[in-house]
């Protein structure tokens, strides 16, 4: 099938089923998918109009359908383990939507970490797991929701990878047969902030204060938009199709500023071992690379951020740069994080920013948010719970 | 083991040459390595070549030079510099994948249990220990000051009245401090019979030797629940 595919530069419009670089062509490998479950080799977790799918454009002009309803939250071990308002900012806004998800404990991390950190994994070991998870979501009848960057990525490779070989399949299939599972794929893999994205004029709706004096600068995850690129979410009116949208979208569209800055492009300096044993490493990227030029250049109130090691190593290490001269300092909180916080959720019990490093306050104060209350309120709350009353949340669970 | 005056290992040059067609052979290295024009595109954008001694195009320039000294003269420290961003990746007008041929040479360092992989892996016994055991890495009582003290004093906030903090936390799967969630049990066993299938747990044991009896410890235990 012909797609047509919109020039970035607006010099032409062509249509092809692929794209040519370099010799190589670049498929979309949903056709593929799609051949391989017409010959029983999987089965696809389809995207049906039960999911309620918003179409988006990505890289090449491919559209992607996005499910809003119907959701398996696949859980990120930092944002769980770390920053904990990341998710309930992304559940909070679901239970305004009335969308239908399941937060649960029968998953397992996509251990990535073995992959990009510490190399103590393999392609058959990194793709069943994802088979594992992408599973679990098939069997409650649910499309799963990937909430990390490192996460989004290496199912996306994972999925390539098992769409492009026989042997992989079929050593996953034999390892999914062991644990009672069988091969399947999503139709889409599918990121929170493409969810964030797809939402952001209904999001906008919620909206209770006035942003026009915020400046935002975003700093999108590596592993969402460079692995697997062609599969990034790019739209014509944000930055001109040439940078993906995802959280710049959600920020426009609550009418805040998005500043630029010279190295919109580097990573934060997370680095997966760096952050942990080679912390000057990271923490020098962060101070020259990303937060001195957001401060600099843009004069940014706040720092956006699509991901989770993102978030924490440019939130964690601005503090140390003080020992060095470098006195600028932004927060940092993810898209979703921001939206909440904006559309009136509790800064402490919903968005909980006081786990976070650098100081948030002046943020707070400077949209009009009263965090004094909310922090006086979440004390009590502390104070009611360690009474032994029940906690507050957002769902049941059995 | 013997090192050169660049700190690298010296094996012979048949062995050099064995772990050149390890990586060859990995399904993925034809995808990884294309042609190359040199245009260093990859390297004045990667992250890490601005603190370390590092280029992604020398690590393309050494795999198209088809000879064994060069690619193992990336096997001990150099290839533990990349940040794995795939910035490379995504620039690289060829299409080629410096960070994906590094992931290749590291898990080749790990898999032969190199000193050098064993000496960079020591500091990550606990994320191992937690992410191979127990199914996810990042727990809310490691953040403890003692750990990260360039984090600043706000980072113990993290570690006091920790379990009711956890429990302030609207969701009920992240109301625990040992996890970053409560994984079932069913899900940690389905892992296990992963990592045995796919030989993970005997990656582990060549790397780490001790770690790892402690792992089938914790696996031996939740099996039997």
């Amino acid at each position: 099938m012909a797609i047509e595919i919109r020039n970035r530069l607006g010099l032409a419009d062509v249509k092809s089923d692929f794209r040519h670089i370099a010799g190589r062509k670049i498929e979309n490998i949903h056709n593929e998918l799609l051949e391989l479950e017409a010959k029983g080799e999987l089965k696809v977790i389809h995207i049906t109009d039960e999911h309620k799918p918003i179409e988006a454009e990505t890289l090449f002009g491919w559209k992607k359908k996005i499910p809003t309803t119907k959701l398996w939250h696949h859980k990120s071990c930092g944002q769980c383990g770390n920053i904990p308002g990341y998710p309930v900012s992304l559940l909070w806004f679901m239970n305004k939507f009335g969308t239908e998800y399941v937060d649960e404990r029968n998953q397992t991390s996509c251990t990535a970490w073995n992959y990009h950190g510490s190399a103590t994994s393999n392609p058959v070991g990194l793709a069943a797991v994802a088979v594992r998870n992408w599973h679990r979501s098939y069997e409650l009848g649910l499309f799963p929701l990937i909430h990390c960057a490192t996460s989004f990525g290496d199912y996306k490779e994972m999925r390539n990878l098992l769409v492009e070989n026989k042997e992989l399949r079929d050593e996953v299939r034999r390892i999914m047969h062991k644990i009672g599972r069988e091969l399947v794929i999503p139709e889409e893999i599918v990121h929170y902030s493409e969810w964030v994205h797809v939402m952001r004029f209904e999001i906008a709706k919620l909206r209770k204060y006035d942003l026009s004096n915020i400046i935002t600068t975003v700093h999108p995850a590596c592993h969402c938009y460079k692995m697997i690129p062609e599969d990034c979410i790019y739209d014509k009116d944000i930055y001109a199709g040439k940078r993906t949208a995802v959280s710049t979208g959600v920020a426009l569209a609550l009418g805040a500023q998005v500043a630029d800055y010279s190295t919109w492009y580097d990573c934060c300096g997370f680095g997966f071992r760096h952050i942990l044993t080679e912390r000057e490493a990271s923490r020098s990227f962060v101070m020259d690379r990303k937060i001195r030029p957001m401060v600099r250049e843009a004069n940014s109130d706040v720092c956006i951020t699509q991901d989770t090691g993102c978030t924490t190593t440019l939130d964690k290490n601005q503090w140390i740069g003080k020992a060095m001269g470098y006195t600028e300092q932004v927060p940092v909180m993810a898209d979703v994080m921001f939206a909440a916080l904006v559309c009136g959720a509790d800064v402490y019990k919903i968005v909980q920013l006081q786990w976070h490093t650098t100081d948030w306050r002046p943020l707070c104060e400077k949209i009009g948010i009263d965090w004094k209350k909310s922090e006086e309120e979440y004390n009590a709350y502390l104070e009611k719970l360690r009474a032994g009353e029940k906690p507050e949340n957002l769902y049941e669970y059995a | 083991m013997e090192y050169d005056e660049n700190g690298v290992s010296i094996v012979s040059n048949d062995f050099k040459k064995e772990i050149f067609e390890e990586a060859k052979k990995d399904f993925r290295y034809e995808e990884y390595v294309r042609g190359c024009l040199n245009c260093g595109v990859c390297t004045g954008g990667c992250p890490p070549h601005r603190f370390f001694d590092f280029s992604p195009r020398m690590v393309l320039q050494n795999c198209k030079s088809n000879d064994p000294a060069l690619v193992w003269g990336m096997m001990d420290e150099y290839v533990w510099a990349c940040f794995q961003c795939f910035t490379c990746a995504m620039i690289c007008p060829f299409l080629n994948n410096p960070g994906g041929v590094i992931a290749i040479l590291r898990e080749i360092s790990v898999r032969r249990g190199f000193e050098s992989a064993k000496k960079v892996l020591k500091p990550y016994s606990r994320v191992l220990l937690k992410l191979t055991a127990y199914g996810n890495q990042l727990s809310p009582d490691m953040i403890q000051p003692d750990f990260f003290p360039d984090w600043g004093p706000h980072i113990g906030y993290a570690s006091e009245d920790l379990p009711l903090k956890r429990k302030a936390i609207p969701m009920p799967t992240l109301q625990v401090t040992n996890l970053a969630w409560d994984v079932a049990p069913e899900a940690m066993k389905e892992l296990y019979t992963i990592f045995e299938e796919a030989g993970v747990f005997k990656i582990i044991e060549v790397v780490d030797p001790s770690l790892y009896e402690i792992i089938q410890d914790i696996v031996d235990d939740v099996r039997s629940e």
